[in-house]
């Protein structure tokens, strides 16, 4: 008892500090940390992201979402206008553009689509907007198509409003020159055009373009410049709708 | 001899390989391989590095190879034959080992010469088949053709020689490495 008490009165101190720090560090692992992690968010605070910064970042998360919202839409709306476009024509064949011209000259598309697809020479390529060109070559899973801004094509065209006919050719460019039979074919900026009835190649009637400029005094025959209605130079998807040109005379 | 035997279609099997990616680059339009919807020429490309260090009858036929595989996948008429055939026989008969040991940078500068000539040939071959066309036409298609020239050759001679060096430099080295270029 004497030899206890001895101690005690000489490592009093030294016990009580021991027994705290046992006793604190077990209530603290009983807590699971608890004081050690809210005095550690109280003496990071100065230093932690502040409150605008994690505004930002979520700012930038949305917008991302939205941008992806955004591209899905975009993408959605081209598939249902194509859909659309596609219920209209029933003997189209819908295609995916998967490449350009192979030299800078022609003006070509290449489709992912061919004879196994029902595809063949001389079909009619459309896309959501009008007429495109017209199939040169298939092969079986792929297709050449030539498109109305090639120099070499031409096609027979008129002006749906006042029936005057003529033919367009291609300049390299999403603008295509037309050239007027008539003397005084009245056409006016904004005509629209359309493929007219003595075109052997297309089927009459196929929505082309619009006039954006007319030259009246050009050469023998009168000009005009026709915007075509579909951009040849983003267009991703096409219908290829199937043309015999031979009951046709 | 066996050896060489056994690395020779290796040597020309990646050769053909390398043809065959050019021709299947050709459709494309990515970014930055693109310029007002023009891309790198790349079988001229490949035609200059293979005939800067070969003789010019090698080039020559080299561009009618190529010329043939281009006109394949676009039209027969008006042939790349011609344009090809010329840059190939050109750029042999400049000797340029002679003159320069450097590489990368001249590669460039005969890409660029040589694109505006090859696009040049063929708007001149577009031009004579539209001579007898319709004759009041003919001089506005004419000027069409040449508008349409300087766009095209301005745009493919700067994005060849740009891409020049990424097709050159491997293989060049492929070649040197077999040992099956000419020792000048």
């Amino acid at each position: 008892m004497v030899v206890i008490r001895r101690w005690w009165s000489r490592h009093k101190l030294q016990a009580l500090l021991t027994l705290l720090a046992v006793v604190g560090a077990l209530l603290l692992r009983q807590s699971h940390g608890f004081i050690y992690f809210e005095a550690y968010r109280w003496l990071s605070q100065p230093f932690a992201p502040s409150v605008q910064t994690q505004e930002r970042f979520v700012d930038a998360q949305v917008l991302e979402l939205e941008t992806q919202v955004q591209e899905l839409q975009s993408q959605n709306q081209q598939f249902q206008a194509l859909l659309a476009y596609l219920k209209t024509q029933p003997n189209g064949v819908a295609a995916p553009v998967i490449g350009r011209s192979a030299d800078h000259w022609w003006q070509q598309i290449i489709l992912g689509r061919g004879q196994t697809a029902g595809l063949s020479v001389g079909g009619i390529v459309t896309a959501p907007g009008g007429l495109l060109g017209r199939v040169t070559q298939v092969t079986p899973h792929t297709a050449v198509v030539l498109l109305l801004s090639d120099q070499t094509s031409r096609v027979g065209v008129t002006i749906s409003r006042t029936g005057s006919m003529g033919y367009i050719q291609g300049q390299g460019s999403s603008h295509v020159r037309m050239f007027f039979f008539d003397e005084d074919p009245g056409v006016q900026v904004g005509d629209l055009v359309s493929t007219s009835p003595f075109s052997k190649l297309f089927p009459a009637g196929v929505p082309v373009g619009q006039v954006v400029s007319v030259d009246l005094g050009k050469n023998a025959a009168p000009q005009a410049v026709v915007e075509l209605s579909v951009p040849i130079s983003s267009v991703q998807q096409v219908v290829v709708t199937p043309f015999d040109d031979s009951g046709i005379s | 001899m066996g050896k060489s035997l056994v690395q020779a279609p290796l040597t020309w099997g990646v050769t053909l390989t390398s043809v065959v990616l050019c021709l299947l680059l050709l459709p494309l339009r990515l970014p930055g391989l693109e310029l007002a919807g023009v891309g790198p020429n790349w079988l001229l490309v490949w035609v200059v590095a293979w005939s800067v260090k070969r003789t010019p009858l090698t080039g020559l036929w080299s561009g009618v190879v190529l010329g043939l595989l281009q006109d394949a996948l676009t039209a027969p008429q008006p042939t790349h034959v011609l344009s090809l055939a010329l840059v190939g026989y050109l750029t042999a008969r400049l000797k340029k080992q002679q003159f320069t040991q450097e590489d990368l940078i001249s590669i460039s500068l005969i890409v660029f010469a040589m694109a505006v000539l090859a696009e040049t040939i063929i708007a001149v071959q577009f031009s004579l088949q539209e001579v007898n066309f319709i004759l009041p036409r003919a001089y506005q298609l004419l000027q069409e053709i040449w508008v349409h020239q300087q766009q095209v050759s301005l745009a493919s001679a700067i994005l060849s020689s740009l891409w020049a060096p990424a097709l050159y430099y491997p293989l060049n080295l492929w070649w040197e490495r077999r040992g099956v270029l000419p020792s000048p």
